[in-house]
């Protein structure tokens, strides 16, 4: 049998995929890849760069275990394709933090914000964001901000402290300022 | 959101820093050098006979690196922890969707994919029993050899028959609830090697590292000592990854194409194929005397097993054991019965059938309390087990006054709805409490071996070793808090070794609640033996007196000299010969000889408030507080966090979690359709109250709190929504359109 001919369920075949380079910044890197273009996010980060603080879970953008910021904004890395990240700048749960942890993962750590840590990474990577965006959340804002993310094991009580405890240090900050 | 336990010390876990930075590796994260990747061919049908297998187009096609099937098998083709009847490869006949025709390793998962649609599997279909109604028919087709019963159990004492004539007041209903998904988030998947000496290391996450491995000795038909499992860290399990799951199919894969072959499960191939919580349907009746004293009880359990057996048995046996939970009734007779059908497996689940029994329990204590007119708490009171009464099985069981501690706590948060909702319009609102009683330990008969090791390594570390898995409970922390303080060694001291069969001790299954206690009781008989060594290396070292001499940070103390130890544990590990204990016990068991029946039980009390939408049917869940009596805490934010996790988890199973199967298919093969909570469904008010206070004397210490979370709080949210809008729910997850027609019939919508 000819492996040429034999047509995936994505409509390519297998050896003679087109493939496109794609550039793209992950955590303040250049990367020039060669990669199919319809090739999900999640795939290029965990199989191509062995990223694999990025999670897979459902596949279909329903638990956010992948999420990752694309250009800053929070988007579920399986349901992202090459092509539209192309010149894109993407962080992963690799990217936060530096020399010292991030503040959020430190509030994870002292709330016990995670059990089996398999949504943590996207869960921190949504949390990010959420704060990125409104620092001081209030409870419908961190419903909102979080409803995209899965956790099995916390039951969220966690997570939710871990955020409040840092919404709380911001409008501290906010005071003394 | 605030926690209400005691301020204890408290530590990052110790897998907390590579958690939060996404640093660690899972077992699905990892690759070898040329490494394969492996896919399973499950059933097309749920029942059918196979006619045919012919994989010879799939060999053909390019990158396909091996295609197995049940000839490929050296051993056992068969698995399962009780009873080895699920066939890794169906010869001749499936059972259920989720059973496996074929195997394949491939040079991508894509290839691999694409391979399975070219095995060409001819079936012929027969009759599908999707029920246990049509499986006990007379005239239904086997399922197994011996029939379609898989287990019964049962319990009496006294005479119930004769005992309903004397009541006063007596409540009959039939309790039916949901298969369940365990939904952990890291889907089952891992690598096997193969080593040179033609046995493998299989990387991939169990409960029970050593059953693994006898369960895949037997089907690779190597000895044991071939085999070495690396079972964690893990994403996720609450029992689901008990039983074996990809572990056959990567191992035989690897074997035979002498490279590491690596599955991983999809989301939808994981559903297909896993175990759940199991489908029961209860019908129990109740009398009581005008007092409210129950005289009789009566409870029927119908439990659908699905197409092999796992622990099914076991699962069945608790369902019966706690049919009387924490009160002592007179007169009871409680059958259950677990029958195979083509449906998906039911198999172990955090609760292991104590879920499903204290529903129907808890609910008739309720409608009891209604008819009679009795407050819920007193009916409860009048009823409840005291200090040194035996257990729900008539067996000896270890001293506890929980049961009343747990409700004496519960009632004084119950006394009304936390705020002033007030009732409008369209919502209603309502409280309701439920309290359990829940054993730990595999039970009486069962195999429960436990045990520990303990050892000063050459790094100088304070080696513990336990055959248990970090699932995500935070085992790690247990173990690490109760060294520092059994020990009185510094957490840097501390180093810990579990998860891998090659280089830890027996110490049994990490399940049932066990672990926590287990770890305690291990230090207990380890840990005057161990600082005896050290203390004598020490002493015939230096000719300083063995009496002046104590294990703390760092080192080996001298009374008296406190600036600093006065031998630090890595001068000591440099001489020392002889600095290793081990421990190995069974876990207590009840001295009575009744199968199952359990020694060591927690308690757990639910009180919640709901808020009803007239107009949707919904319930809203808006506060949860826990009372919880399992001795003392052992690790802070871990406590808080099984409870808390574990209560959410069986809002969903109230609420939202149905995994439906039509004739034999899974309706929902994703969180797209099969809805868990989601951080917008749970109350931020939510609250844990622990007793840790045991009764005095006890010497069984802290026990495990993986599954009391998730007991009561399942009838407290059905009462509460009773008492909001006065109608019964017997079926779970709790249904909009049933509670919509309940309001219409009520009439208590009032249009404007």
């Amino acid at each position: 049998m000819d492996i040429n001919n034999t047509v995936l369920h994505n409509g390519l075949t297998i050896k003679d995929k087109q493939t496109i380079n794609l550039n793209l910044m992950i955590n303040g890197e250049k990367y020039i890849l060669k990669t199919s273009p319809t090739e999900k996010l999640v795939n290029i980060l965990r199989d191509q760069l062995q990223l694999v603080g990025t999670k897979i879970s459902c596949g279909i953008g329903r638990c956010g275990a992948c999420s990752v910021l694309l250009d800053g904004d929070l988007v579920n890395a399986c349901l992202v394709m090459a092509y539209q990240v192309n010149g894109k700048s993407i962080t992963t749960i690799e990217g936060i933090g530096g020399v010292s942890i991030d503040e959020v993962q430190e509030a994870f750590l002292l709330e016990g914000g995670f059990q089996c840590g398999y949504c943590t990474s996207g869960m921190i990577v949504a949390v990010k964001y959420l704060l990125s965006m409104c620092p001081n959340p209030t409870e419908a804002d961190i419903k909102e901000a979080l409803s995209g993310n899965l956790c099995r094991c916390t039951g969220y009580g966690g997570i939710i402290r871990a955020v409040q405890r840092l919404a709380n240090a911001n409008n501290y900050s906010k005071d003394i300022d | 959101m605030k926690s209400k336990l005691i301020e204890k010390e408290d530590r990052i876990r110790p897998d907390g820093l590579s958690k939060v930075t996404g640093s660690l590796q899972y077992l699905t994260d990892l690759t070898f050098p040329d490494m394969l990747y492996g896919k399973v061919l499950r059933s097309k049908y749920p029942h059918a006979k196979i006619l045919s297998i012919n994989t010879e187009k799939a060999e053909a096609i390019p990158g396909v690196e091996a295609v197995l099937t049940y000839k490929d098998v050296p051993g056992m083709n068969r698995f399962g922890i009780i009873i080895p009847d699920q066939p890794v490869f169906c010869e001749d006949r499936v059972r259920y969707i989720g059973d496996a025709i074929a195997a394949v390793a491939a040079q991508s998962f894509e290839i691999a994919e694409e391979a399975l649609k070219h095995i060409e599997v001819v079936y012929e279909e027969l009759q599908i029993l999707d029920s246990p109604d049509k499986s006990l028919r007379p005239n239904a087709i086997r399922l197994h050899p011996a029939g379609n019963i898989c287990h019964r159990s049962s319990y009496q004492n006294g005479d119930v028959q004769q005992a309903f004539e004397e009541c006063v007041a007596i409540v009959e209903e039939t309790y039916e609830l949901p298969r369940q998904l365990h939904a952990y988030m890291e889907t089952e998947g891992g690598v096997v090697v193969p080593e040179e000496n033609g046995g493998i290391t299989v990387y991939a996450a169990t409960q029970h590292g050593f059953k693994d491995r006898f369960q895949i000795s037997r089907i690779l038909g190597i000895p044991e000592s071939m085999i070495r499992i690396v079972s964690n860290p893990i994403g996720g399990s609450f029992g689901g990854k008990d039983e074996q799951n990809i572990q056959p199919y990567a191992s035989l894969l690897a074997l035979a194409t002498k490279r590491p072959v690596k599955i991983h499960n999809t989301r939808q191939e994981s559903i297909r194929a896993s175990i759940k919580r199991h489908p029961m349907k209860i019908t129990v009746k109740t009398g009581t005397d005008s007092t409210g004293k129950i005289l009789a009880h009566q409870v029927k359990i119908i439990a659908d097993k699905g197409a092999y057996t796992t622990l099914g048995p076991a699962v069945l046996d608790f369902s019966v054991e706690h049919a009387a939970g924490p009160y002592i009734i007179p007169n009871i007779e409680t059958e259950g019965i677990s029958v195979y059908t083509n449906n998906g497996v039911s198999g172990e689940f955090r609760g292991f059938g104590g879920n499903q029994i204290t529903f129907a329990l808890e609910g008739q204590m309720d409608r009891l309390a209604e008819v009679l007119k009795i407050d819920p708490i007193e009916i409860r009171r009048k009823n409840l087990r005291t200090t040194t009464d035996l257990g729900p099985l008539g067996h000896r069981i270890a001293p506890t006054d929980g049961a009343s501690l747990v409700l004496e706590k519960v009632q004084k948060l119950s006394k009304q709805l936390k705020k002033d909702y007030k009732d409008s319009l369209w919502k209603r609102y309502g409280t309701g409490i439920a309290i359990t009683m829940h054993g730990g330990g595999l039970g009486f008969g069962r195999l429960d071996s436990a045990g520990g090791r303990i050892s000063l390594n050459k790094q100088g570390e304070i080696e513990i070793s336990f055959g248990f898995e970090e699932c995500g409970q935070g085992l790690l922390s247990v173990i690490e808090n109760l060294v520092i303080e059994e020990i009185g060694c510094s957490q840097q001291d501390v180093k810990i070794v579990i998860g891998d069969t090659s280089v830890v001790p027996i110490s049994g299954s990490s399940t049932a609640s066990r672990g926590t206690s287990i770890v305690w009781q291990s230090l207990q008989k380890m840990k005057g033996p161990f600082k005896e060594k050290l203390c004598k290396y020490v002493s015939d070292a230096t000719s300083i007196c063995k009496e002046e001499l104590y294990l703390g940070p760092y080192g080996i103390w001298k009374v008296g000299k406190e600036d600093g130890p006065f031998m630090t544990y890595k001068e000591c590990a440099e001489g020392i010969v002889d600095q290793t204990v081990l421990t190995s016990f069974h876990f207590p068991v009840t001295p009575d000889a009744v199968n199952g029946g359990h020694f060591l039980y927690t308690f757990g009390g639910v009180k919640v408030d709901v808020e009803v939408d007239l107009l949707s049917g919904k319930v809203k869940v808006l506060s949860i507080d826990h009372v919880i009596s399992a001795g003392p805490i052992v690790s802070p934010k871990g406590y808080i966090g099984q409870i808390e996790g574990g209560g959410v988890m069986s809002l969903g199973y109230t609420l939202l979690e149905d995994m439906k199967m039509i004739n034999g298919q899974y309706a929902t093969t994703n969180f797209d359709s099969y809805l868990i909570p989601n951080i917008v469904d749970v109350p931020f008010d939510t609250n844990v109250f622990a007793i840790e206070d045991l009764v005095e004397g006890d010497s069984y210490g802290p026990r495990g709190v993986g599954e009391i979370g998730t007991i009561a709080i399942i009838p407290a949210v059905v009462k509460a929504v009773h008492d909001a809008i006065g109608c019964w729910v017997s079926k779970l997850p709790i249904s909009s359109e049933e509670i919509l027609e309940n309001i219409e019939s009520k009439g208590m919508l009032t249009w404007i």
